[in-house]
């Protein structure tokens, strides 16, 4: 059979489009899931236990299943339970957010428990009021520690979107199979597909590299 | 909410449902099977001397870990037999792209084993006159493993998650089982928790033991 990669040029715009898709929908639920995931690893090391135990399970849950799962069982069962037509965008969304939330909680834990307990007992001597102590001097530090595994968070959502290509959003993943599909080149186009996730990926790894070796080095032990 | 669950109609599907899990469990353990051996490998080549051999295993490691899984199995799917004229069983090509794609991961997380020998043994190597070959496996591969467990295990849950993803391409798994029987007894939410649950239940156990390892490894090494 003959290769011939340059036809993927000629797609450049609807490809770009569906790049720009699975973007916007990282991005989006990469900025909810870590605002609500860095909340959430604060209620799961409550003492209580009507709080840390259903929440411990929402992450097990998360965690423990797979995404495609997730997705198909808030984009199919939702508008049954609720009978409401939730729109696919939505739908896909909070599947996406709410994973999000469960890998950032665990991520905000390590982050959180790595702190030395001096840091708390000082904050007692000092009578730093207990959401005075959260805001100023735990939550820097944790964010800190944190930035190089959310950020490798954010690449594996980045990955696992290509999912909501299977509930029909046109992101790239959807855009390439369709393309290969109707032009019949496979290899061409799911190749040019895989090649655009890597050149967005493989920076971000090796930023979240960098970030360990220098600014941790510097500015968090 | 007022939806009545009614399970009744999965008593006549539960011999298709049993046949999925059987193609996800197959999936699932032949695809560690392959990534533990092959990591391994591929760790390996990784630590080379030589550039020619150390690039292209990294090039291999960073591919798959910077595209999506579900781009992978399409790809090997859809391109594998047309590149070379192949026709292989679908639920080998799902081990084939799930084994590799674990290959990847389980490299990286050797890789941190392997360097954590400690120099010395590698001369007490030489001094006892190994070769090679009985360096690796008999005291290199060891001592990676027991460093690399937690991670190998947690990669292996993932891809068992990740298995769902050949339900794409049309291979009768527990998730593609699943799906046809929803869209068949038109009960979704019923089919889907029940599929979730199978998941989770394979997953939880394997998630506590990983836990309970590196809860033992974290006082080993405090001590």
């Amino acid at each position: 059979m003959q290769l011939d990669f340059t036809v993927v040029f000629s797609y450049w715009q609807v490809l770009a489009k569906g790049l720009a898709l699975t973007l916007a929908f990282t991005v989006s639920c990469a900025v909810l899931g870590s605002v609500f995931g860095f909340l959430l690893s604060l209620l799961r090391l409550s003492k209580k236990r009507f709080i840390s135990i259903p929440t411990g399970l929402y992450v097990e849950l998360f965690r423990g299943t797979p995404l495609l799962i997730q997705l198909f069982w808030i984009f199919f069962c939702l508008p049954v339970v609720f009978g409401i037509s939730v729109p696919p965008y939505i739908s896909v969304m909070l599947a996406l957010t709410l994973y999000m939330t469960a890998i950032t909680s665990e991520t905000f834990r390590g982050a959180l428990k790595s702190i030395p307990s001096e840091q708390h007992d000082a904050c007692t001597a000092l009578g730093v009021a207990k959401w005075n102590k959260v805001l100023y001097v735990i939550f820097p530090q944790a964010l800190l520690r944190a930035v190089p595994p959310l950020l490798s968070n954010v690449v594996s959502l980045f990955k696992e979107s290509a999912l909501i290509s299977s509930v029909g959003i046109a992101d790239l993943m959807f855009v390439g199979q369709n393309i290969s599909n109707s032009t019949a080149r496979p290899v061409e186009f799911l190749s040019a597909v895989a090649v655009i996730y890597f050149l967005v990926a493989f920076p971000l790894t090796r930023l979240v590299g960098v970030i360990e070796t220098r600014m941790l080095k510097r500015y968090a032990y | 909410m007022n939806y009545e669950f009614d399970f009744h109609f999965l008593t006549g599907n539960f011999g298709v449902l049993w046949d999925g899990l059987k193609v996800t469990l197959q999936l699932a353990l032949i695809s560690n099977v392959v990534g533990l051996v092959l990591g391994f490998g591929l760790c390996l080549l990784t630590l080379s001397r030589w550039f020619f051999i150390r690039w292209p295993a990294q090039l291999f490691i960073e591919f798959f870990r910077c595209t999506p899984a579900l781009l992978q199995i399409v790809w090997f799917f859809y391109c594998l037999p047309m590149l070379f004229n192949v026709f292989i069983d679908p639920i080998t090509m799902g081990v084939l792209a799930l084994g590799l794609n674990l290959t990847a991961f389980n490299a990286e997380a050797y890789r941190a084993g392997v360097q954590a020998v400690p120099r010395e043994h590698e001369d007490a190597c030489v001094a006892l006159g190994l070769s090679p070959w009985q360096r690796t496996i008999y005291v290199i591969l060891p001592q990676a493993v027991r460093t690399a467990l937690p991670v190998l295990m947690t990669n292996g849950i993932s891809i068992l998650q990740q298995s769902a993803l050949v339900a794409i391409v049309a291979v009768a798994d527990l998730m593609y089982v699943g799906k046809s029987i929803a869209t068949e007894a038109y009960r979704p939410l019923e089919t889907y928790s029940l599929i979730a649950l199978i998941y989770f239940a394979l997953s939880l156990p394997i998630a506590q033991l990983v836990q309970w390892i590196e809860r033992r490894q974290d006082t080993a090494l405090a001590r």
